[in-house]
C-alpha cells in the first residue's frame, strides 16, 4: 500500500511536470470542444439572420407591378438584381436567389396564360438555397391570392381549393431538439477522456522500458500489483482531470453562444456536468487499465503510439454506431464501453432520466476491464523489465 | 555473502513463421562464485560471457533453469523480495526519470524499499556526499552527463543501506576521476568503518580488477572457468601479465580452475 502511494505520488508529478505534452492535451481535448460549440453557434447565427431578412432580389420588377404590390404587402423589400448575377451565385458570392420576371408578366398574367417565373439558384450555394426555399414559398401565396381571388370572383368558397387543412405538431421536446445540435459534444468528452489517460499510459509503461528504468523498479522489493495499480491509479487521475476540465469548459462556453435559438436550446448545468463527470470516471480507470496492458507489450514509446492509435480509431468510431443505427438505444449499447457512455451522455443531454441499473451495467463493464488490464500489465511487468 | 551454485539459464529464440524452430541459447551454462562480508569479488569476462544474465538471475528478474543463489542465506528463487531487500544492485539498464530531480529518483526508490520519507531524504543527501553529487541534488536529471547519470543511478541502488551490493559494469562511460572516485567509494563500503559490505562488480576491463578486487571469478562463455586471487590466478597460468592470463583462461578450451 506504501509502495502504491509512492508510485503514485511519483508518476502525477511526473505527469504534471511534462508541460507541453499537457498543454497540448489541455488545448486540443479540453477547449476544442467548446471553441466548436462557439464557432457552431456563429454559423446558426448567421443563419438566423438570413432567414428573418425580409428581401427579394428580383430582375425585371418594372414587369410586374402586381407581384411588386404583393411582396410589399408582405412587408418584403424589392432588390434589383445585379446584372451579373448567374456569375455571382456561381462563385457563392451573391447569398439570395434571384427572381426572373420575363417582359410582358403584368399582361399574360391578367390575360390568364401561366407566365414563366424563373428563380435562379445554385444548389452548391448554401445560403441561397436557403433563401429559395423562402421566395418559392412567397411566390406560392402570391399565386394562391391570384386563384382565390379569381375562384371568389365567380362565386366559390375558398374552402374548396383547400380541402385538407395540415397542422405540424412536433413531439421532440426542447432538449432533444438541442441534442440534434450538441450531439457532438460527448464525443468531445469523450476523446478528452483517452487522450488524457494515452500520454501518462504510455510513459509509465513502454516509456519506462525505453528509458531503461523499468529494470530497477523491477529490482526493488516493492509488490509488482502495488506497482502497477499506483501506476494505474496515477494515470486514471491525469484522464480524470482531462474529462472533469472538459465537462466544465462547456459550462463557461455556454455564455459565449451567439445563436439565441442553440442558447435556448443548449441545457448544461451543473446537474448535467456533474452526471457526464459520473459516467466518464469508471471509462477514464477502465481506458487506462486498457492502455497500459498495450503498451507494456511495446518496447518504445513510438511502437506503443502505433499499437495504441487502433484504440483511439476505436473509440472514435464507436460513437457512430448510434449515428448509424437507425434503431435508436439498443440493450447491448450499455455492453460495449465507450458506446454506453455515449449513449447516457445524450440521454443526460435530451433531458431523459438515467436510472442506476442503466448505470450499473457500464461500470461493472468497466470494472471488470480494469481488473483485466491491471492484472494483465501486472503480469508481463517482469518480462517487460529485461526484454 | 551472496552464494551462487551452479546457475543455468538457457533462453528460446523467437519462434519464425514458416521456419524450424532452432537451438535455444545457452546464455549462462554454468556459473558458481561466492563473495563473503567485507570483500570485493570481481566478475571478470568477454562480452556476451553471461555476466549481465547471471547477475539479472541474482536479482530475481529472471527465474534460473538450474542452480542455487542465496543472499545472506536467503534463497532468491523461493524469496525474491526478501533477497532483493538485502541487495543494492545497480544493473545494466540505469535509466533515471528525467523530469524529476536527482534528489526525488534516490528519495524514489527509498520509498520502494519501505523507507519512511525523512530517513530517504537523509540518505539522499549523505550518499550525494560521498559520491560527490551535493551540487546537483536539486537539478533534473534530464541534463546530466554520463558520469552523473551513473553516480545518481549508483546513489538509488544504494539507498536503502544494503548489506550486499551488486554492480553491473559500474565504470562504463566515466571517465578516469570518476573511475577513481568510485573504486575509492567501493573500497572503503567494503572496509569495517564502511559498514564490511559485500560486493560483487562485473567487468571487462583488466585493470580494475587488479586495483581493486579481492578476488575475481572468471567467466566466459556462460561457465565460471577460473575464480581465485590476481596472484593466485598468475600463478596457476604462469604468467606475469594478468591480461595474459585472462586470455589464457577466458579464451582457451581448457581454463584451470
Amino acid at each position: 500500500m506504501k509502495a502504491a502511494w509512492a508510485v503514485y505520488c511519483k508518476e502525477i508529478i511526473d505527469a504534471l511536470r511534462d508541460r507541453r505534452t499537457l498543454i497540448v492535451v489541455l488545448v486540443s481535448s479540453v477547449l476544442l470542444g467548446p471553441l466548436v460549440l462557439i464557432v457552431l453557434s456563429g454559423l446558426l447565427a448567421q443563419f438566423e439572420t438570413q432567414a428573418e431578412k425580409r428581401v427579394v432580389v428580383v430582375s425585371g420588377i418594372d414587369h410586374a407591378p402586381s407581384l411588386k404590390n404583393y411582396f410589399e404587402r408582405q412587408t418584403y423589400t424589392v432588390r434589383a438584381a445585379p446584372e451579373d448575377h448567374e456569375d455571382l451565385l456561381r462563385r457563392s458570392k451573391l447569398g439570395e436567389p434571384v427572381l426572373v420576371v420575363p417582359e410582358g408578366f403584368e399582361a399574360s398574367l391578367l390575360h390568364g396564360d401561366r407566365p414563366v417565373l424563373e428563380l435562379v439558384s445554385h444548389s452548391g450555394n448554401r445560403q441561397a438555397e436557403v433563401g429559395a426555399g423562402r421566395v418559392r414559398r412567397l411566390l406560392e401565396g402570391f399565386a394562391r391570392e391570384r386563384g382565390l381571388l379569381a375562384l371568389a370572383l365567380r362565386g366559390v368558397a375558398a374552402e374548396v381549393l383547400e380541402p385538407v387543412e395540415v397542422l405540424g405538431r412536433d413531439l421532440a421536446s426542447q432538449q432533444s431538439r438541442a441534442s440534434q445540435l450538441t450531439a457532438m459534444l460527448p464525443f468531445f468528452v469523450l476523446m478528452a477522456v483517452l487522450y488524457g489517460a494515452l500520454n501518462a499510459a504510455l510513459d509509465t509503461t513502454a516509456g519506462e522500458r525505453e528509458r531503461g528504468s523499468l529494470e530497477p523498479l523491477m529490482m526493488t522489493p516493492a509488490p509488482r500489483v502495488a506497482v502497477v495499480a499506483g501506476k494505474w491509479a496515477a494515470v486514471a487521475s491525469v484522464s480524470t482531470l482531462i474529462a472533469v476540465l472538459s465537462c466544465l469548459s462547456f459550462l463557461p462556453a455556454q455564455w459565449l453562444l451567439q445563436s439565441d435559438t442553440l442558447q435556448a436550446l443548449f441545457q448544461f448545468g451543473w446537474v448535467e456536468a456533474g452526471l457526464f463527470i459520473t459516467t466518464l470516471v469508471p471509462l477514464a480507470f477502465a481506458l487506462s487499465a486498457l492502455l497500459m496492458a498495450l503498451a507494456i507489450r511495446c518496447r518504445t514509446f513510438k511502437e506503443a503510439q502505433a499499437a495504441s492509435s487502433v484504440m483511439l480509431i476505436g473509440v472514435s468510431m464507436l460513437p457512430l454506431v448510434t449515428v448509424f443505427n437507425q434503431e435508436g438505444e439498443s440493450p447491448w449499447h450499455l455492453w460495449v464501453p465507450v458506446l454506453a457512455q455515449q449513449t447516457m451522455m445524450s440521454r443526460v443531454l435530451k433531458g431523459e432520466a438515467v436510472p442506476l441499473d442503466m448505470m450499473a451495467i457500464p461500470i461493472a463493464v468497466c470494472v471488470v476491464l480494469s481488473i483485466a488490464g491491471v492484472m494483465s500489465v501486472a503480469r508481463s511487468l517482469r518480462a517487460a523489465a529485461v526484454r | 555473502m551472496i552464494v551462487v551454485q551452479h546457475l543455468a539459464k538457457q533462453f528460446a529464440r523467437p519462434r519464425r513463421w514458416l521456419r524450424p524452430v532452432s537451438d535455444p541459447v545457452r546464455a549462462v551454462v554454468d556459473v558458481s562464485f561466492t563473495a563473503p562480508d567485507g570483500h570485493i569479488l570481481g566478475l571478470l569476462g568477454p562480452n556476451g560471457a553471461g555476466k549481465t544474465t547471471s547477475l539479472r538471475m541474482l536479482a530475481g528478474l529472471i527465474e534460473p533453469d538450474a542452480g542455487r543463489l542465496s543472499v545472506d542465506g536467503v534463497d532468491v528463487v523461493a524469496h525474491p523480495r526478501n533477497a532483493t531487500a538485502r541487495m543494492g544492485i545497480l544493473s545494466d539498464a540505469r535509466g533515471l526519470y528525467p523530469r524529476l530531480t536527482a534528489r526525488e529518483n534516490i528519495v524514489y526508490y527509498g520509498l520502494l524499499q519501505g523507507m519512511p520519507r525523512d530517513a530517504a531524504e537523509a540518505r539522499a543527501i549523505d550518499l550525494a556526499r560521498m559520491l560527490d553529487l551535493t551540487a546537483l541534488l536539486d537539478r533534473r536529471t534530464d541534463g546530466f552527463s554520463q558520469g552523473e547519470r551513473m553516480k545518481t543511478a549508483l546513489a538509488r541502488a544504494l539507498v536503502h543501506d544494503p548489506a550486499n551490493i551488486v554492480l553491473d559494469e559500474p565504470t562504463n562511460g566515466l571517465d578516469v576521476m570518476a573511475t577513481r572516485a568510485l573504486r575509492e567509494a567501493l573500497r572503503h563500503l567494503s572496509t569495517p568503518a564502511g559498514g564490511g559490505k559485500c560486493i560483487v562488480f562485473s567487468t571487462h576491463i583488466m585493470q580494475e580488477v587488479e586495483r581493486v578486487c579481492d578476488s575475481v571469478a572468471i567467466i566466459s562463455r556462460g561457465r565460471t572457468v577460473a575464480t581465485g586471487t590476481v596472484a593466485t590466478l598468475l600463478e596457476a597460468t604462469m604468467q606475469t601479465d594478468f591480461e595474459e592470463a585472462f586470455v589464457a583462461l577466458a579464451f582457451t578450451e581448457t581454463g584451470c580452475a
